[in-house]
């Protein structure tokens, strides 16, 4: 697995050589037919045009057309190459930066925002595909300067040095002005992106202005947001602009020079007038694969900070490590934590039997947090073993842990799809995505929508309300009936006839098999087998929920306020 | 639950479209303020571009001299020329574009303030109707297309546009036959942009789709990583993502080819073009009518014309695109009427509050609610309960204004509501939903979105009341720290606080909360309900509650079922009268609670 940006890199060109090494190909002979053009020019005014010879003008007219075609067709198909090998590298890239955060071992996204991370899968993974289509562009560059530079000096050598040795100080001068101009113009983009981030924050947080009447204060905050943003771009433009009109000041100046000194040869008889108007138009010609190659070279360098940022990802450490497939044989159910002690745990011993329904209470948050963690194994306890039917779950790939212990979070996310095909993703059989659907009254949800179970869900099943979402997502988790369930949190968001209703849901689907219940909802806790109280990170009481809201004041205090 | 009476099943009713010469109108009007910058713009890029153009005759000239077998001296004034020619072309150029530029920049500017006001100031109901989808869209993507071409495209388009017009001019001065033969390439160019534009424009547009889809894919597989893994979803996700970016790839690849077949056509377009005038120049020089320079020279303004056609043409594609986005900016900031504030006399807090004989229906034949009664007396605080689809988010709206009632009325201290198409200068009642929002930026300006001349001490007190102030003074920066997207994250139960904090700091005198406590897990729960019970001290509140302590602690129960009050009381009241109240407090506690307890 390669770790450094540089590897990413060159094996984005690596990976598409085939397509890469064509396209520098012909690219080259799309450069060298556009450094032609003005040679021929020169050679029709020379020939044909200064000896009034007609055959001359034909045959050098076709030669023109075939210069055309053969740049014309060589940029076609070196573009297409170029391209390719540039968006396949970006989407292999992609496939397995995707790979990578889904792996079963987890660890990508520690300290790492979604956005963040779609951003390195999509705009990363375009800067360094594109750096094919830079390398391809960079060769046909040197193709051209070589072809270019070869052309001059057969017309003179000094007037060919002077164009050779003169361009290079030219576009350096013009890296040097560009220079502090890019990074104002990146300063610039900041600017010109948090307006339009700001315009987007506030229309996603409309309904909330509206609530409380903030529109006048929004209208303000957002003109004043867009000003600044205004005098920023203003004051790039006016950089850029400056920058540019020097340009082509400096290259109109040169290309004095290069007339004055081509004008002198050919007065003195040492060039003809075609070769002197060759010369001038070869001289207008070379800035462009000049600032070919040094935009090229910005390109690598944008290509490489990418890269690194990739590299990053793929090389972050996994959150779990060790451990070998999944649990042996039939699961039975029986989970068993002895001296566990992890973030808000302290020394949790925990049996629950197989086939039973067991209710977690704890007001702390970051307890039930571990809890849920350790027993998907999307970490290991500090100290101490989780086991699953005397297996400990170190023992086995989390992706086996997985396939015994589903943990449905309290914040699980909906993914786009039609609300059936959310609840059927990781569904045992089409059998138990109806139970499940009935199980989670999550069949009143499909219900309520316009086209039932076949409406899709947008943007992460927003498009739904709390409650319905989290019904959806219990069904899904009721509908995978794994041999182990843990549930938190499941309906904080629906109401208690509904709540009701779902708690003998859960019960009726679950028999039979394991079910950890991790919330405090007395509907909840009411339909469970037992209920554990747990109190600094260890287990204070248990019992059933009757007893517990009987005997401990805590615990009432808990669930009931 | 909060959206299940919305009417999903009713078409979208999408903002308005500007047509072509409303934004014919909306550009004048835009650029009306800028005339003169324009103007002087325009005018010192014409005279940069013609500048430019001298440069190809006084290379001509140098090519006569030399055929004329003059002295080597004789160059140096030519070449003089070509100097000041440079510079005046190089400083007029980088004067018009900052010209052009300011233009440009300010009316886009102006349109995006004016955009956004005009979003801000749409009533509720009609971006429920459009979606916010559609909304978010203009916001982002147009936005961001029209700077695009704006930026790149603008300058380099009256630059082309010049250059070609000036070089055809000059073409036609070193003699009119040359400019005549320039335009044989002409026919074989519109026929290629026609041809270009046809397919470039949908499938660019398609290209967009799919990126966007792309984006959403792995937005949604990213974020939900975590589930991902625990359901073992790994392979589809990933197989999710590979379809989207090969589509996106796929039609990237589409787009190149077409842009290469759109390019070979040019060079035909340039190859004829070119041999046209050689051609020309050689009879020309024959028949004696011009220099052999004039020829040099022509060819090499034909050579230069290259670079700005291809560009000028290349663009067409981007324009079209800016153009139809400016058309949906513009639809909204012009077309869509904005409603018109109405000033009304100061109601002092906590007024009384009456709904009579209100009727709703989303759909016509579907009524959500039937002649619904409710008097609200002044400062008193309701709990509104109910099974979903009972209509309790329905009331709210209503109350707060987002729907127009169908039947009965609404008055607030004696005053009724602002009439369609009307809007209240001072908000009399606040909405605050389980729709929580963190607006990007640092804390304190987030709250102040609500009082915007709010002190740093009247902030403290505003979070103080709603048991926010611990966590914020504890952020990195405090009140100064960064949140939102972006930003440090806050959990979903201090967003919710947050929003409390804000109907603090914005005062108004009635009160609606729509499960406002409902996201948070049940630890946070009893938390946010002590906040707004906080928030709401003094204030005339209607609160849809799920969870019935939020109502056992409201001054009254009201039960809705199926769109009709069926109770209304104190909440032992209606627990002792032992009806479906009681019945869902029972469902909620009292079975479990011990009669001793």
């Amino acid at each position: 697995m390669p770790t450094l940006g540089r590897d990413i890199l060159w094996r984005a060109i690596g990976g598409q050589w085939r397509h890469s090494v064509r396209g520098s190909v012909l690219a080259a002979g799309h450069q060298a037919g556009e450094a032609l053009v003005p040679v021929v020019i020169g050679l029709v005014i020379d020939e044909a045009v200064s000896r009034e010879d007609p055959g001359a003008l034909i045959r050098w007219i076709v030669v023109l057309g075939v210069v055309f075609a053969v740049l014309s067709v060589s940029w076609r198909f070196s573009a297409r190459a170029a391209e390719r090998a540039s968006q396949q590298a970006a989407h292999r890239l992609r496939t397995e930066l995707t790979e990578r955060v889904l792996a079963p071992r987890g660890g990508a996204e520690a300290g790492r925002l979604p956005g963040e991370l779609v951003n390195v899968a999509t705009e990363d993974a375009r800067r360094v595909g594109a750096v094919n289509v830079a390398f391809s562009a960079g060769i046909a560059a040197l193709a051209g300067l070589i072809v270019g530079g070869v052309a001059l000096l057969r017309v003179s050598v000094p007037l060919g040095l002077l164009v050779l040795l003169g361009t290079p100080p030219l576009l350096l001068l013009a890296h040097l002005l560009g220079k502090p101009l890019e990074r104002r113009s990146h300063v610039e983009q900041e600017r010109a992106a948090h307006a339009s981030g700001v315009a987007a924050d506030l229309v996603a947080g409309l309904r909330v202005l509206k609530g409380i009447g903030a529109e006048a204060a929004a209208v303000e905050r957002y003109r004043r947001t867009s000003r600044d943003s205004l005098t920023a771009t203003l004051r790039a433009a006016r950089a850029q602009s400056w920058h540019d009109g020097g340009m082509l000041m400096v290259t109109g100046v040169f290309l004095a020079l290069v007339a004055l000194v081509g004008g002198r040869l050919a007065v003195g008889g040492d060039i003809s007038v075609g070769e002197l108007v060759a010369a001038v138009g070869l001289a207008q010609y070379l800035v462009n694969p000049l600032s070919v190659l040094s935009w090229a070279n910005g390109e690598f360098a944008q290509g490489r900070a990418s890269a690194a940022r990739i590299a990053a990802v793929l090389a972050t450490p996994p959150a779990v490590t060790g451990g070998a497939g999944g649990p042996p044989g039939p699961v039975q159910g029986r989970i068993r934590l002895r001296e566990v002690s992890h973030d808000g745990l302290r020394g949790l011993d925990l049996d629950v039997a197989p086939g039973e329904l067991l209710g977690v209470v704890t007001a702390d948050p970051a307890a039930a947090d571990s809890l849920l963690r350790l027993l998907g194994r999307s970490a290991d306890p500090a100290s101490g073993t989780v086991e699953l039917d005397g297996t400990a779950l170190t023992a086995l790939d989390p992706d086996g842990v997985r396939r015994a212990v589903v943990v449905a979070e309290h914040d699980a996310d909906l993914f786009e799809g039609s609300l059936h095909d959310n609840v059927a993703a990781a569904a045992a059989s089409p059998a138990s995505v109806e139970t499940a659907m009935a199980g989670a009254a999550a069949d009143e949800v499909a219900h309520a929508l316009p086209r039932g179970a076949a409406t899709v869900l947008t943007e992460q099943g927003r498009s739904l309300s709390g409650g319905q979402r989290q019904r959806v997502a219990l069904a899904r988790a009721l509908a995978a009936a794994p041999p182990v369930l843990v549930l938190c949190d499941p309906t904080t968001a629906v109401d208690a006839a509904t709540e009701a209703r779902i708690a003998s849901g859960i019960r009726r689907t679950r028999a039979g098999r394991t079910t950890i219940v991790v919330a405090t909802s007395p509907a909840l806790l009411a339909a469970t087998d037992r209920v554990v109280f747990m109190e600094g990170g260890t287990v204070a009481a248990e019992g059933t929920h009757a007893d517990l809201v009987r005997d401990s004041p805590a615990y009432r205090a808990a669930v009931l306020t | 639950m909060s959206r299940t009476e919305e009417p999903q099943a009713v078409e979208r009713e999408r903002l308005a479209v500007a047509s072509p010469a409303q934004v014919r109108a909306a550009v004048r009007a835009l650029a009306r303020p800028h005339l003169g910058t324009a103007l002087s713009g325009l005018a010192v890029l014409t005279v940069a571009t013609g500048a430019g153009l001298l440069t190809a005759p006084v290379l001509g000239h140098i090519i006569d001299l030399v055929t004329q077998g003059r002295a080597a001296d004789a160059i140096t004034f030519p070449v003089v020329w070509l100097i000041v020619i440079a510079v005046v072309q190089g400083t007029l150029t980088a004067l018009g574009t900052t010209l052009v530029a300011r233009l440009g920049e300010s009316m886009l500017a102006t349109l995006r303030e004016l955009f956004v006001e005009r979003v801000l100031r749409l009533p509720l109901g009609r971006i429920e109707r459009a979606g916010s989808g559609d909304l978010t869209s203009r916001v982002t993507g147009d936005v961001s297309a029209i700077t695009n071409v704006l930026r790149d495209a603008l300058p380099a388009l009256a630059r082309s546009v010049l250059t070609i017009g000036l070089t055809l001019v000059g073409l036609a001065v070193l003699d009119w036959r040359f400019a005549l033969v320039a335009l044989v390439a002409v026919p074989i160019q519109v026929y290629t942009v026609r041809w270009y534009l046809g397919r470039a424009v949908p499938l660019y547009a398609a290209q967009r789709v799919a990126v966007g889809d792309q984006q959403q894919q792995l937005l949604g597989t990213v974020g939900g990583a975590a589930t991902v893994r625990a359901l073992r979803l790994g392979e589809t996700h990933v197989r999710l993502v590979g379809s989207r970016s090969q589509a996106a790839v796929d039609l990237a690849l589409r787009g190149i080819r077409l842009m290469t077949r759109f390019y070979s056509r040019l060079n035909l377009a340039e190859y004829v073009g070119l041999s046209a005038v050689l051609i020309t120049g050689f009879l020309l020089v024959r028949s004696g009518q011009v220099s052999i320079g004039t020829a040099g020279a022509a060819a090499l303004y034909f050579h230069n014309l290259f670079t700005p056609i291809n560009i000028l043409l290349g663009l067409l594609d981007d324009a079209q695109v800016a153009a139809a986005g400016l058309a949906r900016l513009a639809g909204v900031a012009y077309g869509e009427r904005a409603p018109k504030t109405v000033t009304r006399p100061a109601i002092p807090p906590g007024p009384p509050v009456r709904l009579s004989g209100l009727g709703y229906a989303y759909q016509p034949g579907h009524p959500v609610l039937h002649d619904v009664n409710l008097d609200l007396a002044p400062g008193e605080r309701v709990a509104l309960v109910g099974t979903s689809g009972a209509g309790k988010t329905t009331l709210g709206k209503l109350l707060a204004g987002v729907h127009r009632p169908g039947l009965g009325s609404i008055t607030i201290g004696g005053t009724s509501l602002p009439e369609p198409g009307e809007v209240a200068a001072d908000r009399m009642v606040a909405l605050v939903t389980q729709e929580v929002h963190v607006f990007a930026g640092p804390l304190a300006d987030d709250l102040r979105l609500a009082r915007p001349e709010a002190t740093e001490a009247e902030l403290c007190a505003a979070l103080d009341r709603v048991g926010a102030l611990t966590w914020a003074r504890a952020l990195p920066q405090g009140l100064a720290t960064v949140v939102g997207e972006h930003g440090h994250r806050l959990s979903p139960a201090q967003a919710q606080q947050l929003a409390l904090a804000r109907l603090v700091l914005a005062d108004p005198p009635v009160v609606v909360l729509d499960e406002a406590t409902a996201e948070a897990g049940s630890a946070g729960a009893r938390l946010l309900e002590a906040a707004a019970l906080a928030a709401t001290e003094g204030r005339t509140a209607l609160i849809v509650a799920h969870r019935l302590t939020q109502a056992a602690s409201a001054d009254r129960v009201v039960v809705l079922d199926r769109g009709k009050v069926t109770e209304s009381g104190p909440h032992e009241e209606l627990v002792r009268a032992g009806a479906g109240y009681a019945a869902l407090w029972e469902a909620w506690s009292d079975k479990r609670l011990q009669p001793d307890v």
